[in-house]
């Protein structure tokens, strides 16, 4: 089966998934991070997984969308849809600055210089004044086409349609001279040079494109929650979590970001939730006064991170290659 | 006076305070096969990378086609119809062979389609035919030297830079790769070619460029350059500043 009528047929059914489980909003919201997980990795992927050049700093997209999107709306009252618009902007200017300085860097530089402009962008918005500094920025009241905001549906099916935007993207480019290039660039940059592949117009191409569905995300889910401050939308961790997902699910394949992060932000959720805790203890497998039941209670809640870092480990000992690496010979 | 595709021009490149390559100049005529030939750390490989454009030079032109190309990057000079191969061969190594020559004809089309048929029609003059679904990097050194050859003449290069293409070849292989390199020279591509094996150059050469410690130590033709002690001197290590 081709793979754009199997993106088609995934869809199709994550789109009448809300029908099917009814409204039960946490549900929904769980599946709402799992859709917006699986697009920023995605999107994180065509930079980090064809054209190679990891960034560990893509949270300042997200945040770039976020913060540009909530200041236009709160401040001036502008359509939410233009709001988005300018955050691609913005993202996308400094995703230019940020190209023109740190891909003159190869391998690891660029990871670490990619880090340090996440910062920058943290820093500044920690302590401006128009992003709300510490306090971050709450949203009252906005609409849409008479849409009702304050269902989660709306957002849902935002967030699917930016993912299904993103694997079209991904799809095109491994069959594309785009792609090719990219893939090139990421196997040897200077057999790619001497091939005719300008390598700073693709790398650039690659982190506009990848900055500028980024940026698109952190609009949506600004808008979602309503607040935002720098610990939710420009922090380190969301950044290692989007790279997480696209490593433990298979880097450089396009359904890789996708079943990571089908696999791991429920984990997540059910860890944050403490899920497991609970079962255990109702089931009278772990005594809840126990040393290990009040662990289980108390602080495996905060240590999702944790165990995504201890997923991360194994995987890279046991499937370099993701999980999708499992099954493929080829590519 | 006779047009030159590739002038060499009082060339010097320093890294550092250690002189790689020191005032050279020499010119290629155009469907020439011309052979850049001389002991380890005579500054070959230091040239060609000025020339494809990975180094600056550090004084002196080069000019292809009548340009000079000193500061263009690596991609353009690609683009002006130079194409280069490397000693140690770099192939891209996660992606098929098809798809590595595809990478080479990319630079002449936008099109998949165009790209596919011009790498399967290079594939086959090289004799890579059956390899093409194959990983680049799991080849033998004689398959991925074929398969660099074949992804630079996918650029439809006007000249063609070779880096060693034999270096590490045994006897059979090595006269499949002369044969092809004829070839496209009959085509009407110029070819500059480093070696360190003299029957190699000898039995290929129209003209030959001998370089000794980053200085050019001879020029001729092969007749001339093997009956010249001085570089008969440097190639054994007897001679005077070998």
């Amino acid at each position: 089966m081709k793979q754009i009528t199997i993106i088609a047929v995934i869809a199709g059914f994550a789109a009448l998934l809300p029908l099917a489980i009814g409204e039960n909003p946490y549900f929904i919201g769980v599946l709402i991070s799992v859709l917006m997980m699986a697009a920023l990795s995605s999107a994180w992927n065509i930079l980090g997984g064809y054209a190679g050049q990891y960034s560990f700093g893509h949270a300042a997209y997200f945040g770039a969308g976020a913060y540009t999107t909530m200041i236009l709306i709160s401040r001036f009252n502008i359509n939410p849809l233009v709001s988005m618009v300018a955050g691609i902007i913005v993202a996308c200017i400094i995703a230019l600055i940020t190209g023109s300085i740190v891909f003159r860097l190869r391998g690891h530089y660029f990871g670490l210089a990619s880090i340090a402009v996440a910062e920058i962008v943290r820093l500044s918005a920690l302590n401006f004044d128009f992003t709300g500094g510490a306090q971050g920025i709450l949203l009252s009241d906005v609409s849409l086409w008479g849409l009702d905001l304050n269902s989660k549906l709306p957002f849902y099916y935002g967030m699917l349609l930016v993912l299904v935007i993103t694997l079209g993207i991904t799809l095109n480019l491994r069959t594309s001279k785009t792609g090719y290039y990219l893939q090139a660039i990421r196997e040897d940059q200077d057999a790619a040079a001497s091939l005719g592949i300008n390598l700073s117009f693709y790398k650039n191409k690659a982190l506009l494109i990848s900055a500028a569905l980024t940026s698109v995300l952190g609009s949506l889910y600004a808008v979602y929650i309503r607040f935002i401050d720098t610990t939710a939308v420009l922090d380190l961790r969301l950044s290692i979590e989007i790279i997480l997902t696209a490593i433990i699910g298979g880097v450089g394949t396009l359904w890789g970001p996708v079943l990571g992060a089908v696999l791991l932000v429920p984990l997540a959720e059910m860890l944050r939730s403490n899920v497991i805790g609970d079962v255990l203890v109702k089931q009278g497998i772990v005594s809840a006064n126990s040393g290990l039941g009040v662990f289980l209670k108390e602080n495996l809640a905060h240590a999702h991170v944790l165990v995504y870092g201890i997923i991360t480990v194994l995987c890279i000992l046991y499937m370099p290659k993701g999980i999708l690496g499992l099954f493929r010979r080829k590519k | 006076m006779i047009q030159h595709l590739l002038h060499i021009n009082h060339v010097s490149k320093h890294f550092g305070g250690n002189v790689a390559v020191s005032d050279i100049s020499f010119s290629v005529d155009e469907k020439q096969i011309f052979g850049l030939i001389g002991p380890n750390g005579a500054g070959k490989t230091t040239l060609f990378n000025c020339i494809s454009g990975f180094y600056p030079v550090t004084s002196g032109d080069i000019i292809f086609d009548n340009k000079t190309i000193n500061n263009l990057r690596p991609d353009e000079v690609c683009h002006m119809g130079m194409a280069r191969t490397w000693q140690r061969v770099k192939p891209l190594g996660s992606l098929t062979v098809l798809e590595n020559v595809m990478i080479g004809a990319f630079s002449i089309t936008n099109a998949t389609r165009d790209a596919e048929e011009i790498a399967i029609e290079q594939l086959r003059s090289v004799g890579l035919t059956d390899y093409a679904q194959k990983i680049a990097g799991s080849l033998s050194i004689g398959l991925k030297k074929k398969l660099e050859l074949a992804r630079v003449l996918a650029t439809r290069p006007k000249m063609l830079l070779l880096d060693e293409i034999c270096g590490g070849l045994n006897h059979t292989e090595t006269e499949t790769i002369l044969d092809i390199i004829r070839e496209v020279r009959n085509k009407g591509a110029t070819i500059v070619f480093i070696e360190h094996d003299m029957k190699a150059v000898t039995a290929i050469c129209d003209w030959i460029v001998v370089l000794n410690s980053g200085e050019k130590l001879a020029e001729g033709t092969p007749e001339e350059i093997t009956g010249n002690p001085e570089v008969i001197a440097a190639y054994l290590g007897g001679g005077h500043n070998a």
